[in-house]
């Protein structure tokens, strides 16, 4: 008889631990069973999904390397308040990260350009036009760069026209050619890429540091160095005209 | 007490979002103190504190500092005001020329250019304003023809912008700037 008291009766068992539901009430409200184990997976998940995304998308937002408080005049943009004590913290953060020195508003005002005017991002293997007006300035010059600002190396050797060497039409405006192949006019070498390059890689490949392409005026002891005076400012129109 | 579940996933999702936000702006504030290098620390690479230094060349795979202009020739010179007021004189025979001044955080504190520093040689002192009351009781003869500027950073340098119009001055352009002066008052 021993083995047969072990055995439990045969009614409807009794579950103590399950005594506290009470079928009768509204789901909503009807009490849970705890479960530790999975709560702490829950939090652990969250705090890890939480700061993954934080540090993802603050990496994203610098790595982009475009400040917040920009001036827009077509495909062009600055960041006058940039290296200046007036930054948001993006900007800041950018530049600091970066250690560049910012055109100062007594120099002049940097403006860069990384689509052309029907806003497809730039190609280095294409050639532009770029054609029309600056803004005033005692001087100015136009770099063609990386993405990132990186200087490569051009078939003419410069990588950068000023405003004392370009030819313009009679009414002062301009029309420059920017290409990897020489151009008659005027001609803003792109840099050319850097393949068979031994030992550091080609920084020139799709999200190296010298890939795409960036045009940038530095419009030198201009007027418009303040944002407000930015409005309705001129800045040359940039067309594609043709891709390797 | 515990939640349904459809109230357990929004209360997490919440809480994955703001713990997101937070952390995102913790790092975006955090990550000035900790660059390993800032454009003051960078400048030191090119020379002594407290003179001008010739920054070399602005060429494709060798730029000295990001970001500069390759149309111009650069000096820097880094100071810190603790040492006493910096003087800054400089004769550049280029049609432009600049002149910025930052703070150790690389924020512009200063400039000016050839046209707005009224005339074309640079003659600048830059002190405290401590220092300032100092000079004051017993000014320099030509107090009056120096820009004096107050600021209240004490560590900084200064980046001095010379454009070189045909590359022929460029060995006219590099002694000028090397020979712009930047140290104490004598």
């Amino acid at each position: 008889m021993n083995v047969a008291s072990k055995t439990p009766t045969a009614q409807v068992p009794v579950h103590s631990e399950a005594a506290w539901y009470e079928p009768d009430m509204p789901a909503i409200i009807a009490p849970r069973r705890p479960t530790p184990i999975r709560s702490l997976f829950a939090v652990l998940l969250i705090l890890f999904v939480g700061s993954l995304l934080g540090i993802a998308s603050a990496y994203l937002m610098i790595e982009r390397d475009r400040p917040f408080l920009s001036v827009t005049i077509g495909p062009w943009s600055a960041y006058p308040e940039a290296g200046t004590s007036e930054a948001d913290p993006y900007s800041v953060a950018i530049y600091t990260r970066s250690a560049r020195i910012p055109l100062a508003s007594g120099e002049g005002l940097a403006i860069s350009a990384r689509t052309d005017s029907s806003g497809t991002t730039l190609d280095p293997a294409c050639d532009y036009r770029i054609s029309g007006q600056t803004p005033t300035a005692r001087l100015w010059t136009l770099t063609a760069a990386g993405d990132h600002g990186r200087l490569l190396p051009t078939l003419a050797g410069r990588t950068f026209l000023t405003s004392r060497q370009i030819l313009r039409k009679e009414d002062g405006s301009f029309e420059i050619t920017a290409s990897r192949a020489p151009r008659s006019g005027n001609w803003l070498p792109i840099g050319l890429p850097l393949t068979g390059e031994t030992g550091a890689g080609d920084i020139t490949a799709p999200g190296g540091i010298g890939s795409g392409l960036m045009f940038t005026f530095r419009l030198y002891d201009a007027p418009i160095t303040t944002g407000s005076a930015l409005d309705g400012a001129v800045m040359p129109v940039i067309e594609r005209l043709s891709c390797l | 007490m515990s939640l349904s579940p459809r109230l357990a996933w929004l209360t997490g999702l919440v809480a994955t979002l703001s713990l997101a936000a937070v952390v995102h702006i913790l790092v975006v504030l955090t990550i000035p103190q900790n660059t390993s290098h800032s454009a003051y620390a960078d400048v030191a690479n090119f020379g002594p504190d407290r003179q001008f230094n010739l920054l070399p060349d602005v060429k494709p795979g060798a730029e000295p500092l990001p970001a500069l202009d390759p149309a111009m020739k650069h000096a820097a010179c880094r100071f810190t005001l603790d040492d006493g007021p910096v003087l800054f004189t400089a004769s550049i025979p280029v049609p432009f020329w600049s002149i910025g001044l930052f703070n150790e955080a690389g924020e512009a504190v200063y400039s000016l250019n050839n046209r707005t520093s009224g005339s074309d040689i640079l003659s600048m002192l830059l002190l405290t304003p401590e220092q300032l009351s100092i000079i004051r009781e017993n000014p320099p003869e030509d107090l009056d023809e120096l820009i004096v500027l107050e600021i209240p950073a004490t560590n900084g340098f200064a980046l001095l912008r010379a454009f070189v119009p045909h590359s022929h001055q460029s060995k006219e352009v590099d002694t000028a700037l090397s020979t712009a002066y930047c140290g104490s008052l004598s």
